[in-house]
């Protein structure tokens, strides 16, 4: 391996209004390496990168090109100096075909006008054969695998003649099999000279692919050391800088009888692909049952269907002794269920309402708020009012608006609406997901104390540690099916071999 | 190339909905001038051939386009049976097959020009209400100019430069000001129908227009006159007309076989991943929203000083509208659009030689683009599917 | 930084994959904005920069000083006679009784200034009928279309059912007409609500349609031409027993009519039905955020359906009153020309939806459409055939000018939203 920089950012600073998203950041990748920058959500690992790709200007600290300063005021600027970019959110339009995407703003040009179809569709050919990432020129994209298409974004910044590829948490979106596969295709394209930036916050991938390993946290660089060396416990350490407490205090769980049912349920999502294929299982009064798996692999289409959002195929939802397989939303929330939902601003929120509205947001239409049709806006704001003070919901009252809330606290709105009409299941996507500390914690303990109070609680999330440290059973969902059952004091690397859909152990 | 258009062309239950549309049509033709078939089976039995068609490809789960069969047949009994029922000298009169067509592709043209206006503004992620106000403007500033400066090219030229500025004004409120596309579209008509309504009366007063305005020649193919049927449509067209066409095909090119073409799609469908590779979002969106006012305003000074030779307050009549219905018609493509622009055409030329049936009928052949446009947009002959990005306003990272 | 759902570039496609892709986004993202403009700064500035620019117009064209073609067009409107106070007497309604009132009823000022409130009726309807449909997050264009049909439903029933009782033929046109409207527009809700096509190019369409329509029905030959006179197209006269009491003015010469506190009410029952009933919490969080509406309960179709239906009975209601308040019968001519329903918008916009800004956006279009009709404008000072325009170009330029003060409402939201993000996450950057 080459020891020459073939890039450097030195002392990087960059402030957003009230932020100082990175803080004299200074971090180095040379020729044909894999380096890893790792770090929690909002470390600023992002924020670097954009830097990097002339999307933001950073405000001191300059960038070194293979030992060139470089001034990268735009992606223009960028793809010049051989930066490629591979975005989280691929940066595709679906209704071109892989060529036609992959020479976008580069096209040839055939009798000096009109674009050189072959020659393009011949270009990508022979780079997917160089590198190795097999492709169809011809596909429209909204065609292919999630997969096929992080290749194609991939080959087009080796098209525009990257060296130096950045890859924005790509596993994020991919199964097991598919980041295999991009394992392999990072190896090839190291060892034709290509330098890669992995961006990740997966420990084990960090240390399964990096040749070194750079931690972000809060802004900061914490530090750079070599991946070989490293364990998962030691950079964990680095990204949180804490010791790394996962166990939540609680007492064992007393289950006692059934309250939600799901039998046998096929889901499709809104292109018609199978989602979710025959998925059984139950969840008891007084226990927290845990779905783990990789994103996508069905979890959301579930939920969905068991809480009326989504029609299901077939199979059954029964939720404490009602049937509530072709019911929609409203039967399902009356029948018993509450539903913290993945997204709480795009879905459980009504950002432009005012608190005292989200919160009466189900039953809006029901005594106290309102009676025959009309509303009585000042009983929405004294329960409102009580609900805010429970849940401890800082910076607003009844009248404030939800989108003047910070994440946490609108969480907790979220959370005070379902308990409060005591349901008898609680269904949790991803509660935590984007949440500081303090208001993680909050979420957890009210699960907990929900479970001790004798409700079931379906916990789904992709966050392993908090499956692992609030469920009471552990189900494992890949590629639409539940492919195993697991008792708390499961392993992560037993956990982490079903999720990838190495378990041979099916549920009953 | 050959085998290619065959693999393009329908098969199957496809194929059977299209025959079956055809038929359809052919149950009403045979009623009409020159075969005039006076007795009402032959539609009936064409017409039942149609529906047994259409009923076929639904088994086969064609099913937009099994109706279609279906709906034509029905149709073709109807409108056929009402046909020979009708007196030979009325159809004579009305069927004029070479008039129709040539009256089709008078009132196609100032169409066609709004509808290519709009493809482009619309592919690149601007909706654009305002075609109608771009159109009127180009109707007025082009007499004015003919008028003025006597020459109805400099009439053309001013047409598209009021066209493009009106359109540069909806361009800066969508792009810079990021303003809603539509409320902004809206006010251009307003504004254009202000504008040219107060010049028009500050200038020419409550006479009007002068008679002897410069007009768009039109074209004589001397070589056409002898042959049947294509000579008296195509023989002495507006230039207009011609250059409608060409128009067409030129867009057709521009979008799908360059390089802008592709830019300015992927604008229109993902801006952000345009802009991730160097392609100015702003940029391709000012140029595609100017060149639709600019095309539009074509369109209008073919009204005025190739058509029908003065101006009126408001003269354009909602034809910036049904060029609106044609672009989404003709799903946002110029060949579809021109399609469009032509059966649109058609209508209003049926509605001009109607009267003789019914006068206060006849008119509602100006409603049948809007019907068409409302029952594409309800999905019932296959979807019009708009570009992902259209009517978003982008940001600037 | 994470935007909130169906922020403005929202990349992502349409939340319906069978609808293949929205043809514009829908207006909520944007309408919440509007609606948090609350103040009247922005549309005040809107209107002054709007006059201003009218009033270079004016100076360029005819060299004219636009504060006296302004004003002309103000006393046009009547507006000045608000202005004449004196000592005068009104007649109690249902009494011979005179009491004292401190304005000339019979003055000048007050006669154009029942034309003004004549016009002011059916704007602030059909901008009710834009403004509703906005609350639910779509933007209804289709307002002409609603008042032509349910002014064509009004004049069916007022000239063709002689024989009903005054109050019940009334009640009936009224109905009828403003059922009629909500039909209209409920096609363009109905196909939203099920497959998903726009609101806006629906109601276009059924704008013309309902054109056509009317000019065939009351064109020469038409079904419901007038049975006297067979070259005139336009219907048959509204009987006397179903025309609407004109309280302020001579009926013949088009005096101000009951209509007035139907406009009145319909304005309280706006502001009533969004803010205090379960139907309008749901059609407001529908219109905020359709996702989360559906994610609690409500039905997204079933709301998108209602509101463009009630949208459209507001403004299918402005047609059937003026046809029963004033016009008393329709010709082809007024059908192709109207323009009430497009001004509506304006009305709208200009007004941010509320109750009280519709109906102060409306007495302003309404007092520059009476202002510069060729009744009402001194022609001395300006030709009101170009004044007419003026008000077609000023109303342009609200229109347009209100769209884009969404840009300031974006600077003080991001401002706003920068200092939450700082107090709420101060670890979180940009890629929180």
């Amino acid at each position: 391996m080459d020891e020459r920089p073939v890039l450097e950012l030195r002392g990087i600073t960059k402030r957003f209004p009230g932020i100082v998203a990175n803080d004299d950041v200074s971090f180095d990748l040379r020729r044909g390496e894999v380096h890893a920058l790792l770090g929690e959500n909002g470390a600023g690992k992002s924020t670097l990168m954009n830097v990097l790709y002339g999307l933001y200007r950073p405000d001191e600290g300059e960038i070194l090109i293979n030992g060139k300063q470089a001034e990268i005021a735009s992606t223009r600027a960028a793809i010049e100096n051989g930066v490629g970019m591979v975005h989280q959110h691929f940066m595709l339009i679906p209704v071109m075909t892989v060529a036609e995407n992959i020479v976008l703003a580069t096209e040839p040009v055939r009798s000096g006008v009109f674009l050189d179809y072959a020659a393009a569709e011949e270009r990508v050919r022979e780079l997917s054969e160089r590198f190795g990432l097999a492709v169809d020129p011809r596909a429209v994209v909204e065609k292919i695998s999630v997969g096929q298409q992080q290749r194609v974004e991939i080959l087009k910044a080796l098209y525009r003649g990257a060296d130096i590829l950045v890859l924005d948490e790509p596993t994020a979106v991919l199964t097991p099999q598919e980041a295999h596969e991009l394992f392999g295709i990072i190896r090839s394209l190291t060892e034709q000279g290509k330098s890669i930036i992995f961006i990740s916050h997966k420990l084990k991938e960090v240390t399964e692919i990096a040749d070194r390993v750079t931690v972000l946290r809060r802004g900061k660089k914490i530090e750079t050391l070599p991946a070989a060396g490293a364990t998962e416990e030691s950079l964990a350490r680095l990204m949180v800088g804490r010791e790394v407490l996962l166990r939540v205090d609680k007492v064992r769980a007393k289950p006692g009888e059934p309250l939600l049912h799901v039998d046998d349920l096929h889901v499709v999502d809104d292109r018609g692909v199978d989602k979710v294929r025959g998925v059984s299982f139950v969840v008891n009064a007084g226990e927290i049952v845990g779905i783990a798996g990789v994103d996508g692999n069905g979890q959301s289409e579930l939920i969905d269907a068991i809480t009326g959002l989504r029609k299901s195929l077939s199979g059954r939802v029964v939720v404490g002794g009602r049937d509530v397989t072709h019911e929609g939303a409203k039967e399902c929330l009356d029948a018993g269920l509450g539903h913290i939902p993945e997204d709480r601003q795009r879905r459980g929120l009504v950002l432009d309402f005012s608190l005292a509205e989200n919160l009466a947001l189900h039953d809006y239409d029901a005594q106290p708020a309102s009676r025959l049709g009309w509303l009585f806006p000042n009983r929405m704001v004294a329960r409102a009012r009580t609900l805010l003070q429970e849940f401890d919901v800082r910076g607003g009252g009844p009248h404030t608006q939800a989108s003047g809330l910070s994440g946490g606290n609108q969480q907790k709105v979220v959370l005070a609406r379902e308990i409060d009409r005591n349901p008898q299941v609680l269904i949790a996507a991803q509660p935590t997901r984007g949440l500081d500390v303090g208001a993680i914690e909050f979420v957890h303990r009210r699960l907990i104390e929900e479970r001790d109070e004798g409700r079931g609680v379906l916990l789904v999330s992709l966050e392993l540690d908090e499956i692992q440290s609030l469920s009471d059973r552990i189900l494992v969902m890949y590629e639409g099916r539940i492919v195993g059952e697991f008792e708390p004091g499961v392993t992560d690397e037993e956990l982490g071999v079903a999720m990838t859909g190495g378990g041979q152990r099916q549920a009953a | 190339m050959p085998e290619r258009l065959l693999a393009r062309l329908p098969h199957g239950a496809r194929a059977y909905a299209w025959a079956g549309i055809l038929v359809g049509l052919v149950a009403f033709w045979v009623a009409l001038p020159p075969l005039k078939v006076r007795t009402p089976l032959l539609p009936l039995l064409l017409g039942l051939v149609a529906i047994g068609l259409g009923t076929w490809a639904l088994r086969g789960g064609v099913r937009r386009l099994g109706w279609g069969a279906i709906v034509s047949g029905v149709a073709g009994i109807g409108l056929g049976y009402l046909a020979t029922r009708s007196s030979v000298a009325n159809l004579d009169q009305v069927v004029v097959w070479s008039a129709l067509f040539a009256a089709m592709l008078r009132y196609a043209t100032p169409l066609a020009f709004a509808a290519m206006g709009g493809i482009f503004s619309e592919r690149s992620g601007v909706v654009n209400i305002g075609l109608e106000g771009m159109m009127l403007s180009g109707a007025f500033f082009g007499i004015l100019a003919a008028d003025k400066l006597g020459a109805w090219w400099l009439g053309l030229l001013c047409a598209a430069l009021a066209g493009g500025t009106f359109a540069l004004v909806h361009a800066f409120f969508a792009i810079h000001l990021r303003a809603d596309q539509i409320v902004g579209g809206f006010a251009i008509n307003f504004l254009a129908l202000g504008i040219t309504g107060y010049l028009f009366l500050d200038i020419y007063g409550g006479s009007g227009t002068p008679p002897n305005i410069d007009r768009i020649p039109d074209v004589h193919l001397g070589f056409l006159k002898d042959w049947a049927f294509v000579g008296p449509i195509l023989g002495q067209l507006n230039l207009m007309i011609w250059l409608a066409a060409g128009t067409i095909v030129l867009a057709w090119l521009v979008l799908f076989k360059t390089p802008i073409g592709l830019r300015i799609r992927s604008v229109g469908e993902h801006p952000r991943a345009a802009e991730t590779v160097g392609i100015s979002v702003y940029a391709t969106r000012y140029a595609a929203v100017t060149l639709s006012g600019v095309l539009a305003a074509l369109g209008g000074a073919y009204l005025s000083i190739g058509f029908v030779n003065s101006f009126n307050q408001n003269m354009t009549a909602g034809r910036g509208f049904i060029a609106l219905a044609a672009v989404i018609f003709g799903s946002w493509r110029p060949f579809g659009a021109a399609a469009a622009a032509l059966l649109f055409g058609f209508s209003s030329a049926l509605a001009q030689r109607l009267p003789a049936y019914s006068e206060s009928a006849a008119v509602l052949f100006q409603a049948l683009p809007y019907v068409l446009t409302l029952i594409a947009v309800a999905g019932v002959i296959g979807r019009s599917i708009p570009p992902a990005a259209v009517g978003r306003p982008y940001r600037k990272q | 930084m994470s935007e909130a759902g169906g922020g403005p570039e929202g990349s992502g496609k349409a939340e319906n994959p069978r609808t293949g892709g929205d043809y514009a986004p829908s207006v909520a993202a944007r309408l919440a904005l509007w609606q948090r403009a609350g103040g009247l700064a922005v549309p005040l500035l809107t209107t002054v920069v709007a006059f201003l620019i009218g009033g270079i117009v004016v100076i360029i064209t005819t060299g004219k000083n636009p504060l006296t073609t302004y004003k002309a067009i103000f006393e046009g409107a009547g507006l000045n006679w608000f202005l004449e106070i004196g000592s005068h007497s009104v007649g109690l309604p249902f009494t011979d009784a005179k009491v004292w009132f401190p304005w000339d009823t019979a003055s000048l000022a007050g006669l154009n200034l029942q034309q003004t409130l004549l016009i002011w009726i059916p704007l602030v309807l059909t901008g009710l009928a834009v403004a509703f449909a906005f609350r639910c997050g779509m933007f209804n264009i289709g307002g002409q279309g609603q008042y032509l049909v349910g002014a064509v439903m009004a004049v069916w029933i007022g000239s063709e059912l002689p024989n009903l009782p005054g109050v019940l033929h009334i009640l009936l046109a009224i109905v009828a007409g403003t059922l009629v409207g909500a039909a209209w527009a409920g096609i363009a809700g109905f196909l939203k609500a099920t497959v998903g096509a726009h609101e806006v190019i629906s109601t276009i369409m059924l704008n013309w349609i309902a054109v056509w329509v009317g000019v065939f029905l009351f064109g020469l030959g038409g079904p419901l031409q007038n049975d006297a006179q067979e070259s005139v197209p336009v219907s048959n006269d509204v009987v006397d027993a179903a025309k609407l009491k004109v309280f302020w003015g001579e009926p013949l010469l088009q005096g101000l009519h009951i209509g007035i506190l139907v406009s009145l009410a319909s304005l309280l029952v706006y502001w009533i039905t969004l803010n205090r009933t379960t139907l309008g919490y749901e059609v407001r969080a529908v219109g905020y955020n359709p996702e989360a509406a559906r994610y609690g309960g409500i039905s997204v179709a079933r709301n998108y359906f209602l509101a463009m239906a009630i949208s459209g009975a507001f403004a299918g209601l402005a047609g059937a009153l003026d046809i029963l308040g004033w016009q008393y019968r329709l010709n082809t001519n007024d059908i192709l020309v109207s323009t009430i329903g497009f001004t509506g918008i304006a009305v709208a916009l200009l007004g941010r939806n509320t109750a009280v800004g519709v109906g102060l956006a409306g007495l302003l279009f309404a007092s520059l459409v009476t202002g510069t009709s060729t009744r009402n404008l001194d022609p001395e000072i300006f030709r009101p055939e170009l004044a007419s325009n003026l008000t077609t170009i000023i109303q342009g330029l609200v229109v347009l000018f209100v769209g884009a003060d969404v840009l300031i409402l974006y600077l003080l939201n991001l401002r706003k939203r920068r200092r939450r993000a700082a107090v709420a996450l101060p670890a979180a950057g940009p890629d929180a």
